[in-house]
């Protein structure tokens, strides 16, 4: 089994520990990973913010670099969302990209959604001590059903309680180029996630996409918890070094 | 467009800021929303018990209205004559104005001095408010929330709950100023004795106007009908008192029979307020008839496009089977950040970020389409299955083709989308864009004041990494 890591532009520039956490769990899983060296970004960007031509532009270059693998993996839901959903629709109509759109997107996967329902793995080589909670990111759990998956193999790590956080499901605020046109109703919006998170004290909140994550922590700094930890999910799944 | 000339539309952006620091509007909605959010969920789980399932219901739901909206001419001529013939007159309108117009000539018509009125959306797009006190007819809200809204000169915030922007001290103040009681002759804000309050105001209106003005949940084509679905009461006193029934409806809101209605009737309370069905469901045929104790004596249709027939076999179509539940907007995070207000016209929240582009123009909403953070709660929610979000981002790229977003914007967007197609170029840009995050945030690994992105980090820091990319790091990994 040949499987790409598609690390997402966030990732790359923003927390490549995160690239790094992903890459040392599928091995861990016992896959073969490759991270396909022509990757950069997916599209999504271009497609939320209505440029059509740009998105089609990176799709055909996302699928022709990584349609060759049984599989491909992503740590975040937007972007597999893309991938997954996205690709099929922007080629519906294209007799020669809509075949391969549609055949990638079967075989994109998240993160925790291929190492769960995929893999059926069950023995995430992370620790943690003490209780973490998780925060549902909107494209992963709306655009791709991804709920329990997570939460399970949370579950497994060692040392690791879980406590649900109140209205766990509700959008951070982020939105990508939302939270930089409208920074006071996102500024609004996070507040209420981070009382959420504040009010089950836990040692850290876990999500499944940096953009969530990055607007969360950067909120509650700004409002002075020095302390919660906000990780990814493979960085809690992974354990091990930091890169 | 007609609506476009009262359209506050354009100023989402500015209004927006204003509407997060208000204290009192703040208050309001947070009490608000886990309500909306819990009876609905209430009310979804309660299907069950009745043996039905949510999502065949809205599948069917959505067959209806697309069943609708496949032959609109012909069920709109199918109601026009059912409803002729049980004696009500059918008049059509093209845009606010003639909503005006036509409403205007018939209460003139009939001597009208006084109107009571019971909510209608379409009202609101035509300003038939303004425009009746211009003519000399004095038009009286009467759904509670309406009549507060009224009475405090400003516009619906909500769909379903007009005044919900507003906290019940405000209210209590609002009604002792204008129903001439001292605040102090309650001690204490007393919902029930507000009610009864009003109550008694509305009365004396009830007994008095001529004519009373009424939107319509659903026309039902086969029996020339037209639904009214309440709460209060006061929809049957606007529609059995006065002699003459206005019923002001969009095109889209014709249904083909009573069986599709009941199926309907299924999902519309229960994602607007949660409950199994309303206090009060009328259906209204035509004018009173010899031996009738109350109704009518003339019933008038006014059916209106006002931009809804050229959205008909256009990308967005889909939005014309909303039934208005409001449901969209009572899940969404960006709605209870900001009231309904701050949309600007009639619709607030996902439905208004695009029913508004789509009636008063593009051009004039630009903000609006926007106004999402795409997390698609309103999607999952609605009840004939409008994929909101979807429609929002088809807007962006009408926007965009249109040369209506601004250059820095298309230009950043170009700009990422060209180096992105370049691994090599790209690979570059991150590494020096990390550097240059690292360099801002001097070691400490977040950034609290960034200069491309003011608006993020106003409220919150940027989390940076230690200034290399995943890429870089990997390359230099397999070297060694």
């Amino acid at each position: 089994m040949r499987l790409a890591l598609y690390v997402t532009c966030l990732v790359d520039l923003m927390r490549p520990s995160i690239g790094f956490a992903s890459l040392r769990l599928l091995e861990a899983a016992g896959c073969e990973v490759i991270v396909p060296e022509g990757q950069t970004c997916c599209g999504q960007p271009a497609w939320s913010a209505g440029n059509r031509s740009a998105a089609i532009d990176l799709a055909r270059k996302a699928i022709a670099e990584l349609e060759d693998y049984d599989y491909v993996v992503i740590p975040s839901g937007s972007c597999t969302d893309q991938l997954r959903n996205v690709y099929p629709l922007l080629f519906a109509d294209d007799p020669a990209w809509g075949p391969r759109a549609r055949a990638l997107a079967e075989r994109c996967f998240e993160l925790t959604a291929f190492l769960a329902d995929v893999l059926h793995f069950s023995a995430p080589p992370g620790e943690f001590a003490g209780q973490v909670t998780y925060h549902d990111s909107c494209k992963g759990l709306r655009a791709l059903g991804i709920k329990q998956q997570p939460r399970q193999l949370l579950l497994q790590v060692r040392g690791l309680s879980l406590q649900e956080m109140p209205d766990c499901e509700e959008c951070c605020g982020f939105g990508g180029a939302f939270s930089v046109k409208f920074g006071e109703v996102s500024t609004q919006i996070v507040d209420r996630k981070c009382a959420s998170i504040a009010s089950v004290g836990a040692a850290a909140v876990v999500g499944g996409d940096l953009g969530c994550l990055m607007n969360i922590e950067g909120r509650l700094r700004r409002r002075g918890d020095e302390t919660t930890r906000v990780l990814h999910i493979a960085e809690v799944l992974a354990g091990g070094s930091e890169n | 467009m007609a609506g476009a000339k009262h359209s506050q539309a354009m100023f989402f952006q500015a209004r927006a800021g204003a509407k997060v620091r208000d204290k009192v509007l703040q208050q309001a909605l947070q009490k608000a929303k886990p309500l909306f959010v819990g009876k609905r969920a209430k009310g979804i789980a309660a299907l069950a018990e009745d043996g039905l399932e949510f999502e065949a219901l809205r599948l069917a739901s959505e067959e209806i209205r697309n069943r609708v909206l496949r032959d609109l001419d012909v069920w709109l001529d199918i109601f026009e004559e059912r409803a002729r013939a049980s004696g009500a007159e059918v008049l059509w309108a093209r845009d606010g104005d003639e909503i005006c117009d036509l409403v205007i000539d018939v209460a003139r018509r009939h001597g009208v001095t006084k109107a009571t009125k019971s909510k209608s959306m379409l009202s609101e797009e035509a300003h038939l408010n303004e425009a009746l006190a211009a003519a000399g007819i004095r038009p009286v809200e009467t759904d509670l929330g309406e009549y507060i809204v009224q009475l405090a000169g400003e516009t619906p915030s909500h769909i379903i709950a007009p005044a919900v922007h507003k906290t019940i001290g405000e209210v209590e103040a609002l009604f002792a100023k204008e129903h001439g009681r001292p605040v102090e002759a309650r001690s204490s804000v007393d919902i029930p004795a507000m009610a009864r309050e009003a109550r008694g105001v509305l009365r004396q209106h009830f007994l008095s106007a001529e004519m009373g003005i009424t939107g319509a949940n659903f026309l039902i084509a086969e029996s020339g009908t037209a639904a009214l679905v309440t709460n209060e009461g006061n929809g049957r006193m606007v529609t059995t008192l006065p002699k003459v029934h206005v019923v002001i409806t969009g095109i889209e809101k014709i249904v083909p029979t009573l069986q599709d209605f009941a199926t309907l009737m299924r999902l519309l309370p229960r994602s607007a307020t949660g409950q199994t069905i309303s206090n009060y469901v009328s259906l209204l045929t035509g004018t009173k008839q010899p031996g009738d104790s109350d109704g009518p004596e003339k019933t008038v249709f006014i059916l209106v496009d006002n931009g809804r027939a050229a959205l008909l076999g256009s990308p967005y179509q889909d939005m014309l089977r909303c039934i208005r539940c409001g449901a969209c907007m009572n899940h969404c995070p960006v709605y209870f950040s900001l009231g309904g207000h701050a949309y600007g016209w009639v619709y607030p929240g996902p439905m208004g970020s695009v029913l508004t582009p789509l009636y008063t123009g593009i051009e004039n909403a630009l903000d609006l389409p926007h106004a999402s953070t795409g997390c698609n709660q309103c999607g999952v929610v609605c009840p004939v299955r409008i994929p909101l979000p979807e429609l929002m981002r088809r807007l962006r790229e009408e926007q965009n083709e249109r040369g209506l977003r601004p250059w820095s914007e298309r230009l950043a967007l170009k700009a990422w989308a060209w180096v992105a197609g370049r691994p090599a170029l790209y690979r570059w840009v991150a590494r020096r864009a990390a550097r240059y995050l690292d360099w801002l945030a001097e070691g400490s690994g977040r950034i609290r004041i960034f200069g491309l992105a003011p608006a993020w980090t106003a409220g919150r820091d940027l989390p940076v990494a230690s200034g290399r990319t995943f890429h870089e790091l990997y390359a230099a990994r397999k070297r060694v």
